[in-house]
Order: structure tokens, then sequence, then C-alpha cells
């Protein structure tokens, strides 16, 4: 359940800070997100991963419907994918592993920081 | 250990956001450009649909409305002429602000900066010509002779970069992604600099190549074949007309010693073949409305995004419309309520090379008279992505630059020439187009028309009410016969150019009796106009079915004169053809393939419409029997051009046993007719090759019409294979790479009537519907309607615009 609900505010995150900001900045995004919800490694990674995956190709996909232009067919024979599927294929894998990354790397950094309150509540 | 798999996670992400950050080769970064949000997907989406009412343009003296009609043709409409400058600066970037930059990244030579090494011989060419030096120059004229137009180039250059201002990432020109560069800030400098490189793009010269036939052939067989006036010749400029001005006398020095050199060079790249236009208008007398009608059509090298681009200008002085380039000011070719006027490139030799003598190794001194005199260093700095800048010192002389040394193209000979050219010279075109823009009258034109230095065009003019009139206009150097036809020693002060022909004294023609004035690239005037006029390339064909088409034609209306621009009449296949199938006789009889050839060909009616399979076959058939004939003059190492199909043409037809068609190397005597006998064997074989591999041979589909992306490399953003006839020297001029780049057609009476159309469309975004919607029209001989608009009117608006 909390696999389902990090991805959908992943993806939720993308769709509403990817318009104003890089993609590195959304990576970073994710990435404090993941440390403040805390799911654990493998998890993360997915869930991460599949947020902004799907989040690049809803964006991406949604966009060649509505305008109905050929420009992806074009960039995917001038990037020598041949199609626009495989195009969308690679957008929505490059966000993936984006989104993956990022997450896992949030996910590590409150694991080190979990020990730390630990600390603190011993008491002097 | 937590540390280090947290280290390691954090690494990895690091590198994988830098890694699709950063460019590999020719692989572009990759997040930037598939991040939906930002990248190219965000180039899917059309002008209509990112419409907005309200834009922010700062410094307007009032509000400025720009409404664009179901084309995407914006008409802006401003109250003073700074606003209205500013306003096209600012929309025309918006629609085309990539393309504008890298015409003039090209023409400044600095496209190794946008691709790489690769582009470094095409930079220095570019730079060794001068062009940017010429447009320094003109920026300095225009600061001091016409501050007023300078302004406006400043108010021009203002709009486009306020646009480049707020641009956001999304709406970037998707070149600017995939080559992973942004645009920089636009200047008066770089409008100048534009107009110089449609002059390069318009102007070549042969100086090299006739110095080398003059030694090859000598001067009498030189003139035999490559007369300067060939028989039959219809000038621009209606024979016989009255020169009412006394000319200024010109010395041609008693002695004349021509530079000797060996002359393995390679040239400049030349005007393509194909580069021309036509452009004609008819007289009221000659008209079904009485109104005049005028026609443009000029041929360039079919691209997109387009190089040209529609507009209606309006202030409350004047309204005028038609095509613009984007990155000048105004209107190139189009109309007002008042005047129309159209271009076609007035070719002449007004390039010339002069053999410079240096002191010693320094290159600081050159010989000239009795003295040695100082030269300059202009160090050109050519920046190259990816590598360090490359420093190619070019030497300045007071002829020009010496673009051949020992550095360049001169294949290590101990060589160097100067080029003297007008574009290096201060000058004001953009003056000629602002004032024909507010033109009312056949006064108006002409004084637009004195500021016009180049590249040289025969300005076709005419005005609701009833001129019609022709002028061809440029700074046209005063020249004794046969000055610069070879290149000259620059040691020698005789050599110089004497001073330019007065304006007034350029050939012009208004209201001649014929009814029409017309030109398409051809002889400018007949022999007996009072200067000496040359140029290697001359067009036979065009004018002559446009002569004889607009004579014939009686009640004319805007249809037939649409239908003319499309005519797809073959004039030289007409001439050659007969000749060529006589020479030919019955040697192929029995030959079933050569039969059906020859059938289809006899059959043919001279017309190259799409469906047509004879122009395929004379093509091919002509260009085999051409090169046998030239043979022996082509096989020569120095670079040479051919004498042009039309002398070719009437040595056939005058003297097919002459001596011009005997190759002296071998045994036999050749007459022309084995030349088309070796020209149609070489045909079978070549047709025999193509009904295998590619079958149909219609002429669509041989020619293979192409629109070309100007970076090539992105052929998905180009068209290829476009359903149309034409082709070089028919007045349809659309060959494989060349073709009516923009077809207007203007009837001035109490309204004006005006239909235009251009291979492209006015998007300069390969992912907008109106990127190269104009196409299919355009193809089927179609126009799009050009009347002028009001402010208010409210049908056949896409969306408006207000800018403030």
């Amino acid at each position: 359940m909390k696999f389902i609900l990090f991805t959908f505010l992943t993806a939720l995150l993308v769709i509403v800070f990817n318009p104003f900001l890089h993609y590195w900045s959304v990576m970073l995004l994710i990435a404090i997100f993941a440390a403040l919800v805390g799911n654990k490694g493998a998890g993360a990674f997915f869930a991460g991963g599949l947020g902004m995956g799907i989040a690049w190709l809803g964006q991406s996909l949604y966009i060649s419907t509505v305008s109905g232009s050929n420009l992806p067919q074009k960039m995917g024979d001038l990037m020598g994918f041949g199609s626009d599927i495989v195009l969308l294929a690679v957008t929505a894998g490059l966000g993936f592993f984006l989104g993956a990354f990022s997450a896992l790397t949030g996910s590590l950094f409150r694991r080190l920081l979990k020990k730390k309150p630990n600390n603190i509540y011993k008491g002097y | 250990m937590k540390y280090i798999g947290f280290l390691v996670v954090l690494t990895l992400t690091v590198a994988l956001a830098l890694s699709v950050s950063r460019q590999f080769g020719t692989i572009p970064p990759l997040a930037p450009l598939l991040d939906p949000y930002h990248g190219f997907w965000q180039n899917s989406i059309s002008e209509d649909e990112l419409a907005e009412d309200k834009l922010e343009l700062n410094k307007l003296s009032s509000e400025v409305k720009v409404v664009y009609d179901e084309n995407l043709i914006p008409h802006i409409f401003a109250n003073t002429q700074a606003d209205l400058y500013r306003a096209q600066g600012y929309i025309t970037a918006k629609h085309r602000l990539w393309q504008m930059e890298f015409q003039t990244m090209a023409a400044a030579g600095r496209i190794s900066e946008i691709v790489g090494p690769l582009a470094l011989d095409l930079d220095r060419i570019t730079r060794r010509k001068g062009l940017a030096y010429g447009a320094e120059k003109g920026v300095t004229f225009i600061q001091e002779n016409d501050p007023e137009s300078f302004l406006l180039l400043e108010a021009y250059a203002d709009g486009v970069n306020q646009y480049i201002d707020q641009l956001k990432d999304a709406q970037l020109p998707v070149e600017y992604k995939i080559l992973n560069y942004r645009p920089e800030h636009w200047t008066a400098f770089k409008s100048i600099l534009l107009l110089k490189y449609m002059t390069d793009m318009l102007v070549g010269d042969r100086d090299f190549e006739y110095s080398n036939l003059r030694k090859i052939l000598g001067d009498v067989m030189l003139d035999k074949l490559y007369p300067e006036y060939p028989a039959g010749v219809e000038p621009i400029i209606e024979a016989g007309h009255k020169w009412n001005f006394n000319p200024l006398a010109v010395t041609r020095p008693d002695s004349i010693n021509y530079p000797d050199d060996q002359l393995v060079i390679d040239p400049l790249p030349q005007p393509e073949e194909g580069t021309g236009s036509n452009n004609w208008a008819v007289s009221g007398s000659k008209t079904k409305s009485g109104n005049p009608i005028l026609a443009n059509d000029p041929h360039l090298s079919l691209n997109l995004p387009s190089l040209w681009y529609s507009m209606q200008l309006t202030t409350p002085e004047y309204s005028v419309k038609g095509a613009t380039l984007p990155g000048a000011l105004g209107v190139i070719s189009g109309f007002n309520e008042n005047i129309a006027w159209g271009v076609t490139n007035a070719t002449r030799d007004t390039r010339d090379w002069y053999k410079i003598t240096f002191q010693d190794e320094s290159r600081q001194a050159y010989r000239y008279g009795e003295k040695w005199q100082q030269t300059s260093f202009r160090i050109e700095e050519i920046k190259v992505k990816g590598e360090e800048a490359y420093l190619d010192t070019v030497v300045y002389t007071h002829y020009g630059p010496v673009v051949y040394d020992k550095t360049f193209n001169s294949n290590r000979q101990d060589v160097n020439f100067a080029l003297k050219w007008n574009v290096h010279e201060g000058s004001n075109e953009q003056k000629t187009f602002l004032m024909l823009n507010a033109g009312k009258s056949h006064d108006d034109y002409n004084a637009a028309l004195d500021n016009y230095t180049a590249p040289a065009q025969n300005f076709v003019f005419a005005s609701k009410s009833g001129d019609i009139a022709m002028r061809i206009q440029g700074k046209f150097p005063l020249k004794w016969k046969g000055q610069g036809k070879f290149f000259m020693d620059g040691a020698d002060p005789r050599m110089e150019w004497q001073g330019y022909i007065p304006n007034e004294q350029n050939a012009s023609t208004l209201n001649p009796s014929r009814g029409f004035v017309s030109s398409a690239n051809q002889h400018p005037t007949d022999s007996t106009y009072p200067y000496y006029v040359f140029d290697n390339s001359f067009e036979f064909y065009r004018n002559r079915r446009i002569n004889s088409r607009l004579s014939e034609m009686k009640d004319i209306t805007v249809e037939d004169i649409q239908a003319l621009q499309f005519d797809d009449y073959y004039l030289h296949a007409a001439e050659a053809l007969p000749i060529m199938l006589e020479l030919l006789g019955s040697e192929f009889e029995n030959d079933d393939q050569a039969k059906k050839y020859i059938t289809l060909l006899k059959e043919w009616d001279f017309y190259a419409d799409p469906n047509q399979k004879g122009p395929s076959l004379f093509y091919i058939w002509w260009r085999k029997t051409y090169s046998q004939v030239w043979k022996e003059l082509s096989d020569n190492v120095a670079p040479i051009v051919l004498p042009s199909y039309y002398q070719t043409v009437l040595f056939m037809k005058n003297e097919p046993s002459g001596p011009v068609f005997d190759l002296k190397n071998t045994a036999e005597t050749e007459t022309a007719a084995a030349h088309v006998k070796q020209g149609f064997l070489e045909m079978l074989t070549d047709m025999k090759k193509w009904e295998l591999e590619e079958g149909d041979f219609s002429w669509a589909n041989y020619k293979k019409t192409t629109i070309k992306h100007l970076v090539p490399q992105f052929k998905s953003f180009s068209v290829e294979n476009v359903y149309t006839g034409g082709g070089s020297g028919i007045i349809n001029a659309t060959s494989e790479r060349h073709g009516a780049s923009w077809r207007m057609v203007v009837e001035l009476g109490a309204d004006v009537k005006a239909f235009g159309i251009y291979p492209g469309g006015q998007s300069g975004n390969p992912g907008s519907k109106y990127y190269s919607n104009f196409i299919a029209k355009w193809a089927n001989g179609e126009y799009l309607d050009f009347n002028l608009r009001t402010a208010d009117q409210t049908e056949g608006v896409l969306f408006q615009t207000i800018l403030n």
C-alpha cells in the first residue's frame, strides 16, 4: 500500500514541480521526499522510478495525443530509434532511472540519520 | 557500511544525472532533450494551441495588435515605424528564431561553434571572402548616413532580444535542443550581415575559370564558344530601347598583360545552378480588368524552415504585405495599397580578382605601380566546438581581402589573389526596402532603389496609377570591354575599376509599348547599352518563354498569370530534341528498348509535367550528350566552365559537322551526331538500371524534388519527393533542390487583389502543423489569399495577440 502511495505521490510531485524545475531539481525533490517518507531500499527504488517514469510517459503521451504532431516520429528517426514508440519507451525509461536512483539515495540518506535520533535520546 | 552504501548510491545518482546532461560526440544531452516538460516533446505543440491574448513587449509607444490569419500569417498593426519593426523583430523571432540566427552564424563564419571542426573550412571561406568585414562597413555607413534607419534596425534587434530574454526552455526551438546551444542576442549588425549573405548566395564570378579557358583555347576560340551576346538573346530591357543619357567615358589601357599563372585552384563555391528568378508586370492595356498585374517568383535553394516568412505590416500611413526575410526589416517582395514590386537576381560580374605581388614573406607590403603599398592584417578567431579556437590571418589590400594564399585552396602554389567586391563597401540595402514598403509611386520606387548596392536585382514595379516598370539596380563598376573577365595584375594601377555607373544610367524602362516588362536572369540589355556588361550565368530559356507568352496573351486575368508562373514548357527540350532525334537517325531501330524511348520522346509535347516520361528521357540524354561534346574541355585539371546549353544547341543546329565537335585526342573526326549517339547509348544504360531499380521514370519520380532542412543531417525534418513538375530553365523552375521559393501575383485595382505561396509554412518548428503545410498547395500551383487585412476584420482569424 505504502509502495503504491509512494509511487503515486512521486508522480504527483513530478507533475506539479517539473513544469517549473529542471529534471535535476526534481531529482533532488524526490530524494528529499524519499528521505521523509522512508521506504526501504528496493521499495524506494522502484516506487521512485515508477513514479517519475509514469509521469514522464504520461506527459509525453498526453502531448503527442493532444497535439497530433509527428515530431516524436521525426525525432525517433533522427535519433536512430526508428519510431516514436521506442522514443516514448526511452523517455519513460530515463524518467524511471532518474526517479529510482534519486529515491534510493534519499532512502539511504534517511537510514544514515536514523542512528542519530538514538544517540540524541540516549540522554546525558 | 551504511555510509559506504549511501556514498556509492549517491555517486551513482550524481553520475547518472551528470551523464544525461552532457553531450557525448554527436549525441546531445539526453535528459534536457527528453524531459517532457522542457525537452523536444514540448515542440510538438502548435502555435494556435499556445496562443496568448497579451504578450509583454517593452519600449512601445502604444500597444500593437497582431492578428494571425488561418495560415498563421501575422498582420501587425502599429502606430509608429519604431513600434512596427520592434514588433516585427519580436514576432519573427517567435516563429523563426533558430533559422534567423543559424543563417547569420553561417554568414559570420561561425558554424564551427555549433557543429565543431567539420565546418571549419566553410567558416574559413566565409571569413576570407570578407562578409562580416563588409557588414561592419555597412553598420558604419548606415550610422553615419542614415541614423534614422539605424534606430529602426536597433528597434528590430530589441524586439528579437525581448523575445529571447523571456523564452522558456519548453519553447526553445528544437534545433537548439538537439545541437545543444542557446540563442545569443540579436544586433543591427546581424540584420546587415544577413543582407550581405544574400549577396554571397546570389553573386558569383568565373574569373579563374575564364583565365584558364583563355590559356587553353586562346581568345578566338573563347569568343566562339562563349560569345558575350549569342544570337537570339532577348534582353530584360526591351531591345531597341533608347538610352537618354551621356555615358561616362571608360578608357581601356592600350596594352594589357594578364598574369599567366598555372591556375590549379579550387575556386570559391558559386551560386548553385538553378538559383534564379522570374518577375514580370503587364500593363492595364493587356489585362481583362484594365488593372496592372505583377508577378514574382524567386528561385532559391528549397529549404525548411523556408527562407521566406509572410507578414503584413501596417501603420496609419501604409499597409504592406508579402515575403519578409527573417532577420531583415520590412517586406522584401510584396505590395501595399498603391504599388507592388518584386525582385530577380541581376547577375553581373561585380567580383574581380587581382594577383598580389608581396614584397617579402612578411606580406606587409605589395607592389602597386612603382611603389610598395602597406597591407593590413585581420585575424579571424574561429571558435570550434570541443576544440581550441582556430586563428586565421587574412591579409587585406586596398582591393580587398587576399582570399587565396599559401594557406588556403591554392594547392600549395605560390599565388596570392585579392578579391574586389562591392559587398566590402559601405551600403544601405535595408533603406531600399523600408522606402519601397511605404512607396506610393514610380518616383518613390526610383528613390528607394537609389540606395541599393548588392546583390544587384531586377526590380519589377507596378502601381495602382497604371505604371509598370523595370530597373536593373546595383552598384555596377565601370569597366572597359573585357575588364574583370579574367583575373588581373594587382600591381598595375591601370587595372583598377574606373568608378561606377551612375544610378540614373542603370538600365531601366517605364511603360514600354509592348505592354509588359519581364526579367528572368538573362542579359540585361541589348548590345547598344553604352557600358560593358558581362556575366557567365545569363539564362536563355525562361525569359524567351515568358516573353513569347506575354506577347501573345490578351485580356489577361490573375488566373492566367498564376498559370504562367506554373508553366512547365521545356523550351530547351523543344529546341534541342528535334535536332537530337534528327542526328540520331535510324541507328537504334532494331533495339526494342530504344524504340520505346524514341517513341515516347517523339510523342512528347515538351511539357515537363510531373506525370510525363519525356522530360526524364530528354534530361538524361541531353546531359550525356553535352558532357560528351565538351569532354576534352572538362578533362582539364584546371577548373573551367563549359559553354552554355543554349550555345551548344546552336552549334548542333548550325554546324553539326564543325570542328567544335571534334575531339582532338581521338583518331576519328567526331561530329554532333557521334556525340548524340554516344549520349543515347549511355542513356540506355542508365535507363536500364533505373527501370530495374526504381521502375517508374515519370518526371516527378525521376527528379525527386526535395525540400531540405537547413541542417542536411536532419533528414526527418525535410520533405522528400514532392510531386511537382517543372525544372531548371523552365518558368516553373522546380528542379531537384531549387525552385520557386516564393510565388506572388498582385492585381493593382481599386482594391488590391493578391495571392502568394511558398514551399514551407509559417512556423519554423518541425513539430508544428504550420511547418510544411503550404507544400502540397505549392506543388499543385495553388495560392493563398494574400489580400490586405484591416485590424478589425474578423473572418479567417486564427487568433490575435496584443503586444504592450
